[in-house]
């Protein structure tokens, strides 16, 4: 058996609504559409997509709180729907936007409460408590009823809830959403390293910096179904987005100029020339490829001085937004 | 067993913090036996003091034991519409986005149920109960067969009442629309069970409604047994009736959370409010 969840042909299609007194309106179209998936254990794997592609949905069916309308998922080889309780045990579900915790009761009694329900042993639970809140920056507020903390706090609380556990398998749907930046840093280094003790984490996020920086392998959905799948790398080489090589010279350089152009006409780039703020010549080439090294030779060789070179490489933002548009 | 233990820990915790362990709420609990036994013996005076009520209901020619009747009356709903409340306090963990934390975990649903029933009848109840005993004993309108009574007492109002309870919130755990609750609950329940009035005095139709609560028989049982000096063969046909209503809201229970979860499961219906 393979330690990792897996989904076969995931399907899920909401029923219509139901109104009184007359026929269940019509089922509308498949909110996750025929989702093969593998999540490992040891790593944080990537499901990306728009508003409404089904990566909440996905999450939901496999923290077994929506049943899928066909196909399978299993956890361990355990199946959400019918080993549901097992599962449950396994995995733990959190979600961005600070719900999901008690606002009258404290962080500490909040986490005691889910502690309880998830039949932690008592001797562990303290101890958990302890650590928990002080991973997630919270221990000067354990005892601070929730309705006091900010919105970052409460969603920092409900991260700990997540843990309370100790789940094998992690789903995080847009955990950072609403965290300052060095709690989001924080947090992200938190999953590298459950990731790296062998919890399996699968993570939407609408940061796709984080995903870049988070995963291994990354999904893309749109409409509920597979559209991609690789490393961030590789979905971005995958769609051909051009690096960025920025050149900005001393001095005006026709030679300079007219070799880059030279240049990019031979290999099929785009070429901008402008000046930056302080006036000086700016030469910008597009390609697919990393031609940095190409454009640096051919304007020292024609005399230019360079003062500044920048090559920005296509992200994975530019690559999900590009298979959006397609 | 523990793991449920431990849920019926948790839960009496939680509710304590979020629902009764306010100063306010506790100064609530003071007041209102109080006001709901004045309340109801000034509904009920005009009856009383109305020509030929002693021969139409003979306990009016006794104060002591009319009042023994009323407050035995107000007691038992005080424990039934403390669970009311419970449920509809329960229907607010959708909105608050907790009933989704609480069905991701593995804790056994009945366990839960049950669990919040109890929690809100001890919390809510404890402080009328302590007024009634203390009320009944100092005025002797206590009439009891032998002690073991008190047990059938206590355990003829407890078992159906958590098991009405937990009928409650498994029928509030999937349905958004709460209101409907106390619209149907709260007057009616104190007609129909036979609260304020002897079930004699109501329309057989509406005697027949009652019987489907169980506060109805719990209330005869409670006032056979501590104001009537009735033994256990006398009650027994009402506490056999008792035992089936609470068995069959306990199995309704459990087939509402199974068929609620499935439905929710299906529709996505948990997060919505």
């Amino acid at each position: 058996m393979t330690a990792a969840i897996l989904t076969h042909e995931l399907r899920k299609t909401f029923p219509g609504q139901r109104r009184l007194l007359r026929r269940t309106g019509p089922a509308g179209p498949p909110a996750v559409d025929g989702l093969s998936l593998k999540i490992p254990a040891g790593s944080v794997t990537g499901l990306l997509g728009l508003n409404g592609a089904g990566k909440t949905t996905t999450i939901k069916m496999l923290a077994t709180l929506l049943r899928p309308s066909s196909g399978t998922a299993t956890v361990d080889g355990l199946d959400v729907v019918a080993d549901s309780r097992e599962v449950r045990r396994r995995i733990n579900l959190i979600a961005g936007g600070e719900r999901m915790v008690y606002a009258r009761l404290t962080g500490r009694e909040n986490l005691w409460y889910f502690g309880q329900l998830y039949d932690v042993p008592r001797a562990v639970l303290r101890r958990r408590i302890d650590d928990l809140l002080a991973l997630v920056g919270l221990v000067d507020a354990a005892d601070t009823l929730v309705e006091r903390y900010s919105r970052g706090m409460r969603q920092r609380l409900s991260i700990a809830r997540g843990l309370i556990n100790e789940p094998s398998y992690l789903l995080l749907d847009e955990p950072t959403l609403g965290l300052d930046a060095p709690i989001a840093r924080d947090l992200r280094a938190v999953v590298a390293d459950l990731a790296r003790g062998g919890v399996g984490v699968l993570l939407t996020s609408h940061y796709l910096a984080e995903v870049e920086q988070l995963c291994r392998h990354v999904y893309v959905i749109d409409r509920g179904a597979l559209v991609a799948e690789g490393s961030p790398a590789a979905l971005t080489a995958g769609t051909r987005l051009p690096y960025a090589v920025e050149l900005t010279l001393a001095v005006a350089a026709p030679d300079a100029a007219d070799a880059v152009d030279a240049l990019a006409a031979r290999a099929g780039a785009e070429v901008r020339h402008d000046a930056d703020d302080e006036g000086r010549p700016r030469v910008t080439v597009r390609h697919p490829d990393d031609l940095a090294g190409e454009v640096t030779t051919a304007v020292v060789r024609a005399g230019g001085a360079i003062v500044r070179v920048e090559v920005t490489p296509p992200t994975l933002e530019d690559a999900i937004l590009s298979m959006a548009a397609r | 067993m523990t793991a449920a233990l431990r849920v019926f820990a948790a839960e009496g915790r939680k509710q304590h913090r979020r629902i009764f362990g306010s100063p306010l709420v506790v100064f609530s609990m003071l007041v209102w036996p109080v006001l709901t036994l004045a309340a109801t013996y000034y509904t009920m005076l005009p009856v009383i003091e109305s020509p030929g009520a002693a021969q139409r209901w003979p306990l009016v020619a006794e104060p002591h034991r009319l009042a023994a009747f009323l407050a035995a009356g107000a007691l038992a709903y005080t424990f039934f519409f403390s669970l009311v409340q419970s449920a509809w306090h329960f229907s607010f963990e959708r909105i608050s986005g907790t009933l989704e934390a609480l069905f991701l975990t593995p804790a056994n649903r009945m366990a839960l149920v049950v669990a919040n029933g109890s929690g809100a009848l001890v919390q809510n109840a404890w402080l009328f109960g302590v007024f009634a005993i203390a009320a009944a004993v100092a005025t002797g309108t206590l009439h009891v067969a032998h002690p073991g009574m008190y047990a059938v007492a206590v355990v003829a109002l407890l078992v159906p009442a958590v098991a009405w309870g937990a009928f409650l919130n498994s029928l509030l755990m999937f349905s958004r629309d709460s209101a409907f609750l106390y619209t149907l609950l709260d007057d009616p329940l104190w007609f129909v069970a036979g609260v304020r009035l002897p079930l004699f005095a109501l329309p057989l139709w509406i005697k027949a409604i009652g019987l489907a609560f169980p506060l109805t028989t719990s209330l005869v049982v409670l006032r056979g047994a501590l104001l009537d000096g009735l033994g256990v063969r006398d009650l027994a046909g009402e506490l056999a009736f008792l035992l089936g209503l609470s068995s069959g809201l306990f199995a309704l229970t459990a087939v509402l959370l199974r068929v609620g979860e499935r439905h929710a499961q299906r529709t996505g219906s948990l997060q919505l409010f």
